[in-house]
């Protein structure tokens, strides 16, 4: 049999993507709310048209695509059962959002099989999915993942993240698979995947969104890669950061907030505020960001991409002065830096609520 | 969250309380735990809230990030001195301008805020307030306000308190001072309380106009003439705990004594029923059975509740927390602060200083 022979196209010319964005949906996306039964049957049975989006994340979804020139995968990998694409892709396509990848959880199968620990539990689904999703990209490509505090999303992109890296083993996967109560096949098939792929430092970035306002301390265990964000404006402050969005588009997304959620320069500046505390961003990080929207340049490049917002103008004056508002923070005035070492997974998935952890 | 989704309408300023994080007993760990429940406290209709608490900034950063608090509501502002509950307020604050309480009252002057609330040292919060703030017009000297239980209730929410003031702030007050806190603390009561129509006394030692200190019938004579404003007369001491009055005005001298006796008296009482209980069994059964009254009663006199004492005539509001707060008690402080600005208290008593045509002010420092 002949082998084609190696292709000489550039990664870029064959559309392999240099970053993947992967959200997860509900309460990281979508202001989601089924904490109790019955707002959870609501949810169900929401259209497109009522589903809410978390403030800013359209607009970050839009600018993270738009940086990538052509090169940015977005991914949505979500709990909600698959019944739901429908509503779920039409809601995106209202927000303008485009995707690459769309991965639903198979809850119909997992109750018709007698699956029924596989409808609660999220490290046997989505740890498979996301190795998955690491077939027919390079070990260049980079990831940064978002989640939120309303279940295991910190563990388990950590755990990816640390699988990619190598820096944990197959022995430690199978021991967390067990405590999670992944089903054997699920669990074989995770071990399976992780095996075929080449090691690499993918995901260089966690956002975990405090949807449930979740003390930040209690993601101190996963390190610095990981950030707990109130809002999407720290995320794109913090990407900005990264190298991955211009502060035009961090703007954007609080123009977007403040145009459309009734956000307050004062809740933005408070935001800014706690991510330094916490050292999350640099004080030249806010310094950059303020010059850029105090200057001319800032107004000249930003108010075009804008269009015709009502009070851009002043918006962009109210967030300049509020960012030298923040004042000189001097070192002493900030928190400890966020904690480095290995993560003890076991640790983690026994601190979870027990759906998330076998009896 | 304060970006409630109301899509295409701009967010109002929020409500901006600054609040002394190091002053109280139990500072700052309550005072940040009451911080950060009151940040994702999020009432239906309400004005959005924000609080900046000032102190040691790294001790509260880490305090705070064991909490569950909302980031957007929540700043620290780092001030590196404290003022102990011991100290001699005036010597102490003099040695220490960077000190949270001094802090807190310059930012507030600074426009970064709008109330202050305070558990620590009662006479450093004062002395802060009169460096940093302006007096309204009108007001000479500024008066300390306090809730106390009475029998009858009043207002829209039916208000089991009545409020005495001055009881501290201004040790000697002359009739001027006498019918400005009259209006101030009708205004209170009107806005708080939701009392519109509060009835006004002056505490002496009898009901009849001529009766007590010179200037007590001065301020009679005055307060009697003043349009706007329910007063009642002279009402005495034993008419207090009896709610006669919904607002109770008296020298600070006077009202500091008043308060301490009728906390001496409460104090009192609860001991006697200590005392009681370990007496005979027969007591302890009858004690025993009025336990779900009594404890309806503790709730009532619970200082805890009250939200803290405001100090009134100055361009912000102070609400002086007891020193022994814990979070619920702050929580309720920072709630009557909010109120007090969300419900235009202060333009309400420069309307009030208005109509009573009072002299001006002092040059700062005589108060």
């Amino acid at each position: 049999m002949e082998r084609p022979s190696p292709s000489t196209k550039s990664p870029s010319e064959l559309g392999i993507p240099n970053v993947i964005y992967r959200w997860d949906l509900d309460k990281t996306y979508l202001r989601t709310d089924f904490d109790t039964f019955m707002s959870l049957v609501r949810t169900a049975f929401e259209d497109a048209e009522d589903k809410r989006t978390v403030p800013g994340a359209a607009t970050l979804l839009r600018e993270l695509r738009q940086s990538g020139h052509g090169r940015a995968r977005i991914c949505f990998i979500s709990g909600s059962p698959r019944q739901m694409r429908k509503v779920l892709t039409e809601k995106l396509r209202l927000d303008g959002i485009e995707f690459d990848e769309f991965v639903l959880k198979p809850n119909l199968r997992n109750m018709l099989t007698g699956r029924f620990r596989a409808l609660r539990e999220q490290v046997g689904y989505k740890l498979p999915a996301l190795l998955a999703g690491r077939a027919g990209v390079t070990a260049e490509t980079r990831e940064v993942c978002f989640g939120d505090d309303a279940e295991s999303d910190a563990l388990i992109y950590s755990l990816y993240g640390d699988l990619l890296a190598g820096r944990v083993d197959r022995t430690m996967l199978e021991q967390v698979l067990r405590s999670a109560g992944t089903y054997q096949d699920d669990a074989a098939r995770t071990v399976s995947i992780f095996e075929s792929l080449p090691h690499s430092e993918a995901v260089e970035r966690v956002f975990i969104h405090l949807d449930r306002k979740s003390p930040p301390s209690k993601f101190d265990r996963y390190g610095e890669r990981l950030v707990p964000i109130y809002n999407y404006f720290q995320a794109a402050l913090v990407l900005f950061q990264d190298g991955r969005l211009e502060a035009s588009a961090v703007v954007r997304v609080a123009v977007e907030m403040v145009d459309r959620h009734a956000y307050s320069i004062e809740a933005l500046r408070n935001s800014l505020q706690d991510l330094l505390r916490r050292r999350r961003v640099r004080i030249d990080t806010v310094n950059s960001i303020g010059r850029a929207i105090a200057d001319g340049a800032g107004e000249r490049d930003l108010l075009p991409a804008l269009g015709t917002l009502p009070g851009t103008r002043d918006l962009l004056r109210s967030l300049a002065s509020g960012l030298r508002d923040l004042g000189p923070l001097s070192e002493q005035e900030l928190g400890p830096p966020p904690e480095t070492g290995p993560i003890d997974y076991l640790a983690a998935l026994a601190d979870l609520p027990r759906r998330h952890k076998r009896k | 969250m304060s970006g409630h989704v109301t899509e295409n309408h701009v967010a109002k300023s929020p409500i901006t309380i600054v609040v002394d994080a190091m002053g109280g007993d139990h500072a700052p760990e309550e005072v940040v735990k009451a911080a950060a429940a009151l940040s994702v406290e999020k009432p239906d209709g309400s004005e959005p809230l924000h609080l900046l608490l000032v102190g040691d900034a790294p001790r509260l950063h880490q305090l705070l990030m064991h909490q569950r608090y909302d980031a957007e509501c929540l700043a620290i502002h780092h001030a590196s001195q404290v003022i102990t509950m011991e100290e001699s307020p005036r010597e102490a604050l003099a040695a220490k301008q960077d000190s949270s309480i001094a802090v807190a009252a310059r930012l507030c002057s600074e426009g970064r805020a709008s109330a202050l609330v305070s558990a620590g040292n009662t006479g450093a919060a004062v002395l802060s307030c009169l460096q940093y703030w302006k007096r309204l017009p009108g007001i000479r000297r500024c008066a300390l306000a306090a809730v106390y239980p009475t029998e009858v209730r009043r207002g829209e929410k039916d208000d089991p308190f009545s409020l005495i003031l001055d009881v501290g702030a201004t040790l000697d007050a002359t009739a001027d001072d006498l019918v400005s806190f009259a209006v101030m603390g009708a205004a209170y009561a009107a806005r708080i309380s939701k009392n519109p129509q509060p009835k006004v006394a002056l505490l002496s030692n009898g009901a009849e106009a001529g009766k007590g200190p010179k200037e007590v019938v001065a301020a009679h004579a005055r307060l009697k003439e003043l349009r706007g404003l329910h007063f009642i007369g002279n009402v005495e001491g034993v008419d207090i705990p009896r709610g006669v009055a919904d607002v109770v005005v008296c020298s600070g001298f006077v009202g500091n004594v008043v308060l301490k006796m009728l906390e001496g008296v409460s104090e009192t009482v609860v001991r006697l029923a200590h005392y009681a209980y370990k007496e005979k069994l027969m007591w302890r059964a009858g004690l025993a059975m009025l336990s779900g009254g009594i404890g309806k009663l503790k709730d009532l006199t619970d200082w805890k509740q009250y939200g803290g004492a405001p100090l009134l005539g100055f361009d912000h509001l102070l609400i002086k927390a007891h020193g022994r707060s814990q979070a619920g008690a702050i929580q309720n402080a920072i709630k009557v602060a909010k109120k007090g600005v969300a419900s235009g208290l202060l333009p309400d008593i420069e309307r009030g200083l208005r109509e009573a045509d009072l002299p001006q002010a002092l040059p700062v420092g005589q108060s």
